[in-house]
């Protein structure tokens, strides 16, 4: 079994199709997507003793969203952890490694929802469901990178567009399931979490078997690396424990951790945002949300959850789009536009709302949405221009420790700042506008981040004999 | 050279299918934002 798991065991042979590699790394990455979709759960483990309605000892929803933070927080800090060992190892072994983690978190979920306990559920789903994210998400980076040197960001994007659509699939599924194991003594759960911690097993286990790695030297036939006329793709190598110690490291995590903390900002309060800001209009009334009966509150809710799921198209379609794209312009001039466009429309959105057009209101919180999603997918290959290909999928696990951190920054900032405006006085409609403003504030800092990346420095590079060895 | 193609069409459909049906699904949720 080791064997099979082996780096050397995975290289490609001659004749290899590489399109084969994207479907892998997106049989994974679709399904710790998965991560996205977990809320589907909360409102019925929420009744998992009183079944029809909350009863004493039920979980609180806000206590099972902890789930959640944890699995983002132990992505991140697994990635960071693990990245060395999966570059070492080889990208299959990280992926079944992933596949008992994510999958055996479900599991482990079952039992907790058996036992009614909320630590398990945490040690579950939690922790080693996060470290099978962490793992599973750089898990086909390095090789998606080696295996498209003429379209990293391309590539990259097509599995990082996998990780925004796990939840699009998981979260109907989970509904069919539980709809289907429900009975009057349980709200099904259980079997959901040991049903899809099944299917995700299989299928992650299917894409770390697809992976391989090119030969050594190998190139797309026809291609040949362009001379050295773009000093912000490097073609020598950063040792992944020298890319921390350069200030080019910093800044991109500056640049993530900005990109993403304003885009969940605005994921995060995007549904009641739209409710408030424009009230009884959605409905085709005149007021505030207070004013409407209970049937146009139900009617205004649903316009809300529409304009949610238009956005997480828009983020997915955002990853594939602004990574492909970025082949062409180059990384730093696509988070150049990321920054600068991104700012024009997060400070337009309350004149949008102010001005009562639901069109252009939707219309820029979809556009800031592709930018998000395409500041995820682009990092990777701006991370191989700058440090080289050998190192880049443990460098990438280090970055997303800026990733845990924008996922607590960013909806701390937006609720904080929210309940503070409203505790002042200011009118439900008009408390996020000083939000936006600082959310473009945070990607102006993103943008002098970007600004200031460089090329590394001579220093910071490997030697032939330090290559020779890793090799 | 076709059945490594073959190949790689199926690998994509059994990402592809699910994908789609998930983004199906999505745009039936989406779409009530404009009725």
């Amino acid at each position: 079994m080791a064997g099979w798991l082996a780096k050397q065991r995975i290289v490609a042979q001659p004749g290899f199709n590489r399109w084969l590699v994207p479907p892998a790394a997106l049989a994974i990455h679709l399904s710790i997507g998965m991560a996205y979709g977990l809320s589907v759960f909360w409102l019925p483990l929420s009744r998992a003793i009183g079944i029809t309605a909350p009863a004493a000892g039920d979980w609180k929803v806000s206590t099972l969203g902890w789930t959640f933070s944890l699995g983002i927080v132990f992505l991140g800090l697994s990635a960071a952890v693990f990245g060395r060992w999966l570059e070492r190892e080889g990208p299959r072994k990280a992926g079944v490694v992933a596949a008992f983690c994510w999958g055996g978190g479900f599991a482990i979920g079952a039992l907790a929802v058996h036992l009614h306990n909320i630590w398990l559920l945490y040690l579950g789903l939690g922790i080693i469901g996060g470290c099978g994210l962490g793992l599973g998400y750089i898990s086909p980076v390095s090789t998606l990178i080696k295996w498209f040197p003429d379209r990293r960001g391309m590539a990259t994007g097509m599995a990082i567009m996998g990780f925004g659509g796990g939840a699009m699939i998981g979260s109907p599924l989970a509904n069919i399931l539980m709809n289907h194991f429900k009975t009057a003594a349980s709200v099904g759960v259980e079997e959901t979490f040991l049903t899809m911690g099944a299917i995700y097993f299989v299928a992650m286990l299917c894409g770390a078997f697809g992976y391989r790695l090119p030969p050594p030297g190998w190139q797309p036939a026809g291609w040949t690396a362009p001379p050295q006329a773009n000093a912000m793709i490097t073609k020598r190598q950063v040792h992944v424990d020298q890319a921390w110690r350069t200030p080019q490291f910093w800044m991109l995590w500056v640049v993530l951790c900005m990109n993403v903390s304003a885009g969940i900002g605005v994921i995060n309060m995007a549904s009641p945002m739209l409710q408030e800001v424009f009230g009884g209009r959605l409905a085709g009334a005149i007021g505030t949300l207070k004013d409407l009966s209970d049937a146009q509150k139900v009617q205004v809710a649903t316009i809300g959850a529409g304009f949610a799921a238009l956005l997480s198209l828009f983020n997915i379609a955002g990853r594939f789009f602004w990574a492909s794209l970025s082949d062409y312009l180059g990384r730093k001039r696509t988070y150049f536009i990321f920054f600068s466009l991104g700012f024009v429309l997060y400070a337009l959105a309350p004149t949008a709302g102010a001005a009562g057009s639901v069109p252009l209101f939707v219309a820029i919180f979809c556009v800031i949405l592709t930018m998000y999603g395409g500041g995820f997918a682009t990092i990777p290959a701006y991370l191989a221009d700058m440090f080289g290909v050998v190192h880049v999928g443990a460098i990438h696990g280090r970055l997303l420790t800026a990733w845990s951190t924008a996922g607590v920054l960013g909806p701390v900032l937006v609720n904080y700042l929210r309940e503070y405006q409203i505790g002042h006085g200011v009118p439900a409609a008009q408390a996020y506008n000083t939000t936006m403003y600082i959310l473009a504030g945070l990607l102006v800092a993103g943008f002098v981040a970007n600004l200031m990346v460089r090329p590394v420095a001579e220093r910071y590079f490997m030697t032939d004999a330090q290559l020779a060895e890793v090799r | 050279m076709t059945r490594r193609w073959v190949t790689v069409v199926v690998a994509w459909a059994l990402v592809g299918i699910p994908l789609c049906w998930g983004v199906y699904k999505t745009l039936q949720t989406a779409v009530k934002l404009f009725r």
